[in-house]
């Protein structure tokens, strides 16, 4: 007797320390279950948001690449980890996996890393163009132009981007300004002048080291001892990496002219700092140039007091095939060729031989800009008989042009030329860079209809790009006024100016009165593919604010209203990034992320060699996870399983697991392996499994011919047991229950569904999550199927964010009884839809069927 | 596990942006303490009982990652949530390695990170008791 109750006390006792062992490693399998799938939702997101924004083509800049690859890196990682956590390291092997994936990617997203010599300044005659990486792309074209094609240059000497690199190293800079970039909303004009003046600003502050400064002032004092002048000054100009590449960075970055020995180390930082101007970010910005690939050279030439200066295209980029060169001066210095402050003399040369000047406009120039003995530059009038006079001559055009040709057979494409004429008479080349040609297919250039009876409200001026746009006229007054530019506006100013380059996203044509289509706007407005007439007199006069027009810019005519007739029926050529460099990035990068490999769990090929991506990690650590929680045994005792079959009639094979007070009878699972329905309290599982086996869902399926044939055997299949449903569906569903939680997941083919929820009685704390997702394989009809859930949530209350074909719904702080009608509504649509796919033939059955279901209608026959 | 009132401890440079979100943390039922420095933070970790701690990668002095390192070493059970500006693959995988609870870009969403400091705290508490 006494031997009796011992053995039962022991057993009693046993059973409970099993009992206590085996929740306790019940929990914390949960925990790391709950982590891995907090992740695998947001790695979702991260997926789905990367393939939406190749597809959409939106715009966005390096640090979205970076930020979005890391995260998705991240999730993968704490998936794994999860999962091996859950296992005690079942699946090792996928840190390799994980690890060969993580290679790739950062083979693509970090830079090379490529050597520089220690040199900090090289002069000029020592320069030529294989050195660009070192001195930036202007100093090694000048350098190249002076030291192999032997064309007059202004002597002088190139900062090395090694000085560059040490100035940013020895004040951190580059971590702060990434710090700073990433607080900022690029399509933020303000946000974005700000982020530009703390940049600029933290520049100015940092010191440039010792040796930077000193290599400065050592090089400018050996020009000075060689030229034997008293009052000796520099230009001290950009010089980007890229700068003058493919790209064209026209007028982006600052020169500072007349630049004295004492203010050297000011000038330049300034002119490194300028690297962050608004237009230079926004520029990258949009054109997808990564910030990590920029660094600032600077080249420093001696001051010209140039009695003329001007620019030189050694092609018509508006109409290449002219055979025309062209070129523009005004009196003084260069800058007022560019600026737009006033209209140049322009001379067309005949290319072929002998060169022929075809045609001189000479203009009015009533001011010029000189060299300012105090410092910096003034604007002078230009004495009377010079205003109205040619600033140059027919020899010094044909010169010239010599040159230009020179240059573009050296460097063997078509130049834009920077050019001053010396006190001395002398032709000297400032800069040569490749053209910026016309980006729009020639197709897109066709002739406007010519209309009859409508009167233009202004005409005349030049193409500095060629097209068509219309919208309401914007006019810009002053810099306050780029803050204030409605996308879709005409862009309408006085005088062209680089500044416009931060509104070259939103602008859908510009007008201005004065500017050269050699100047710096005209070729970012070409570049960025703007119609864009210059030397409309008059124009600024002529419309008001928020007047609509429509630009002919290929025409020189400026129409008022909407002139549909006219309008290009295709987009401009150059309103998305996809060619950009960091469009580029993050398309290699995403062939790391984004494809499926591992679809069919059953399959052989569902191993984790076969992760060849991200999200084929995400894939298999989710499906794998799910077995770890519900279908392997525990290792303490092989023999007890958590998960509980459930025995009914549904049309999902559904296993559960009881984390406490979800089930009528605790620990149900150290008795048997099945669950009867009646035996689940938990409130929101009862409500899906009542909605799923609705039978005005259950009767629904496509109608083929035979109808009432083929219905009886789908009925058949889906009333079938579970086991022959799980080979027919190919998935298991899983709920995770307590009495007032559930985690409910439901695989079907390629269909994948979500859902947490909590329904207490604390209405602040109620909430249903529902995601779906449609599978990997870009379908229409997938996006469709997500579109019609996407509206029966909303309309059920849920915020609702669709994304590809995923769906999201999010309700919060219901009463619980609502909630239970969404959960219930919820298991109806999941069976609604589930044939839906071949249903959604075109982009109006998403929500034809959506409305039909919420009017409890829920035939699913096609609409037609 | 409702009821339990869940104690987050920021550590973080940002004078500004530790006091805003512990002024936050509390408005919304956490009890929250700011540090501004690694070692103060591990003080503090001596002196109160910490559920979670939502740490900066970058920081003078004592760097983040060693900040883990000791909190992990120290306190197992406390749960960290990296949060940086300075969003790298290779500190961030390291972060996790380590046993960073999970991991965030600046500027974070505070409606993301308080779901994440949940999560966190739930998963503390799943693996605290009775553990």
């Amino acid at each position: 007797m006494g031997m009796f109750k011992y053995f039962s006390r022991k057993r009693h006792r046993d059973r409970a320390i099993l009992r206590e062992k085996i929740r306790r490693r019940l929990r914390e399998k949960y925990s790391n279950f709950l982590e891995l799938l907090s992740s695998n939702v947001e790695l979702a997101d991260i997926i789905s948001d990367i393939s939406e924004t190749l597809r959409s083509q939106k715009l966005f800049g390096m640090s979205y690449v970076r930020s979005r690859a890391t995260l998705a890196m991240s999730h993968a990682f704490r998936m794994i980890r999860a999962l091996n956590e859950m296992s005690d390291n079942r699946y090792i092997e996928l840190y390799d996996v994980f690890e060969t994936i993580k290679n790739a990617i950062e083979k693509v997203i970090t830079l090379r890393p490529f050597s520089l010599p220690e040199t900090l300044v090289f002069p000029l005659s020592h320069v030529d163009l294989t050195m660009d990486d070192w001195v930036g792309g202007k100093s090694a074209h000048l350098g190249e132009i002076a030291s192999r094609l032997k064309l007059p240059i202004p002597d002088g000497f190139a900062v090395s981007i090694r000085a560059f690199h040490i100035f940013f190293e020895k004040n951190d800079l580059k971590a702060e300004i990434s710090r700073l970039k990433q607080l900022t909303n690029f399509n933020d004009l303000s946000a974005l002048q700000s982020l530009s003046e703390q940049i600029q600003a933290l520049i100015m502050r940092s010191a440039v080291p010792d040796e930077v400064a000193n290599a400065l002032l050592a090089a400018f004092d050996e020009m000075a001892r060689a030229k034997k002048v008293q009052s000796f000054t520099v230009a001290v100009r950009s010089s980007a990496i890229g700068e003058d590449s493919e790209v064209s960075f026209a007028g982006q970055y600052v020169s500072l002219l007349n630049i004295p020995r004492e203010k050297i180390v000011d000038a330049y930082k300034i002119v490194v700092a300028s690297l962050y101007t608004p237009r230079a970010l926004a520029y990258r910005f949009y054109k997808g140039i990564p910030d990590e690939d920029v660094a600032m050279g600077v080249l420093c030439l001696e001051m010209i007091d140039s009695v003329a200066s001007g620019v030189l295209y050694t092609q018509d980029p508006t109409n290449p095939a002219s055979d025309r060169i062209i070129i523009s001066a005004v009196w003084g210095l260069g800058p007022y060729a560019v600026e737009g402050r006033i209209q140049p003399d322009r001379y067309i040369v005949t290319r072929t031989a002998p060169l022929t000047i075809a045609k001189t406009l000479v203009s009015e120039k009533p001011v010029q800009l000189v060299r300012n003995p105090a410092g910096g530059l003034a604007e002078l009038p230009v004495c009377a008989e010079k205003i109205k006079a040619s600033c140059l001559n027919p020899d010094q055009i044909i010169t010239l042009a010599e040159y230009g040709l020179h240059l573009e057979s050296h460097f063997g494409c078509p130049q834009d030329v920077e050019w001053a004429l010396g006190p001395d008479g002398r032709l000297l080349i400032l800069q040569s860079r490749p053209l910026q040609s016309l980006n729009i297919d020639r197709d897109d250039v066709i002739e406007t209809p010519e209309l009859q009876g409508l009167e233009p409200v202004a005409l005349g001026g030049e193409t500095a790009c060629p097209g068509t746009g219309a919208g309401r006229a914007f006019i810009i007054e002053s810099e306050d006024d780029l803050g204030k530019f409605p996308e879709g506006s005409v862009l309408i100013a006085r005088h062209s100016s680089p500044q416009f380059a931060v509104l070259m996203n939103k602008a859908s044509a510009i007008v201005c009165e004065y500017g050269s289509v050699t100047g710096h706007m005209a070729s970012i407005a070409r570049e960025f593919g703007i119609p864009t007439i210059l030397g409309v007199p008059g124009i600024t006069e002529k419309l008001e604010n928020g007047m609509e027009v429509t630009v002919d810019a290929t025409k020189k005519k400026i129409f008022p209203g909407i002139v549909k007739e006219i309008l290009q029926k295709k987009k401009r050529p150059i309103i998305t990034t996809s060619e950009s460099p960091v469009y580029n990035v993050l398309s290699r990068v995403s062939k790391f992320i984004l494809p499926l490999n591992l679809i069919n769990p059953r399959d052989a090929s569902f191993s984790t060699e076969n992760c060849r991506t991200i999200h084929d990690i995400m894939r298999f650590v989710h499906e794998k996870s799910y077995e770890e929680m519900f279908t392997l045994g525990d290792t303490l005792s092989k023999e007890v399983r958590f998960a509980l079959h459930v025995r009914a009639p549904l049309p999902i094979d559904l296993y559960i697991i009881d984390l406490g007070g979800g089930l009528t009878k605790e620990d149900l699972f150290l008795e048997r392996d099945f669950v009867e329905i009646d035996e689940i309290v938990n409130p929101p599982l009862r409500a899906i499994l009542a909605g799923m086996t609705d039978e005005r869902v259950r009767q629904t399926e496509p109608r083929p011919v035979d109808f009432r044939g083929f219905l009886s055997v789908m009925t058949e299949q889906m009333l079938s047991p579970p086991k022959l449903g799980a080979e027919r569906f190919g998935d298991r569903s899983y709920a995770m229950i307590s009495d007032k939680y559930l985690n409910f997941s439901s695989r079907v083919g390629y269909h994948y569904s979500l859902l947490d929820a909590y329904c207490g009685r604390t209405v602040h704390k109620n909430y249903v999550t529902f995601s779906f997702m449609g599978g990997a394989a870009d379908d229409v009809r997938r996006h469709r199927r997500a579109r019609c859930i996407g509206i029966i949530l909303k309309e059920l209350g849920f915020l609702v964010n669709i994304k590809g074909d995923q769906v999201v719904g999010r309700i919060v702080k219901y009463e619980a009884s609502y909630l239970l009608e969404c959960l219930r509504q919820i298991g109806l649509m999941l069976e609604y839809t589930r044939q839906m796919d071949m249903l959604m033939s075109t982009d109006k059955s998403a929500e034809f069927f959506a409305r039909r279901f919420l009017k409890q209608d829920y035939r699913l026959d096609d609409i037609s | 596990m409702d009821k339990i009132e869940c104690r987050v401890l920021v550590i973080d440079d940002e004078q500004d942006f530790v006091e805003t979100l512990v002024r936050r943390l509390e408005r919304r039922g956490f009890k929250a303490y700011g540090a501004l420095r690694g070692r103060e933070g591990l003080d503090l970790l001596e002196r109160h009982e910490i559920d979670v701690v939502v740490l900066d990668i970058r920081m003078p002095e004592m760097d983040g990652l060693e900040v883990l390192e000791t909190i992990k070493r120290r306190w197992p059970f406390v749960e960290v949530i990296l949060l940086t500006g300075h969003g790298s693959l290779e500190s961030s995988l390291k972060g996790l390695e380590l046993g960073a609870y999970d991991y965030m870009l600046k500027p974070a969403d505070l409606a993301d990170l308080i779901r994440k400091i949940k999560e966190a705290h739930e998963r503390k508490l799943l693996r605290r008791e009775q553990g």
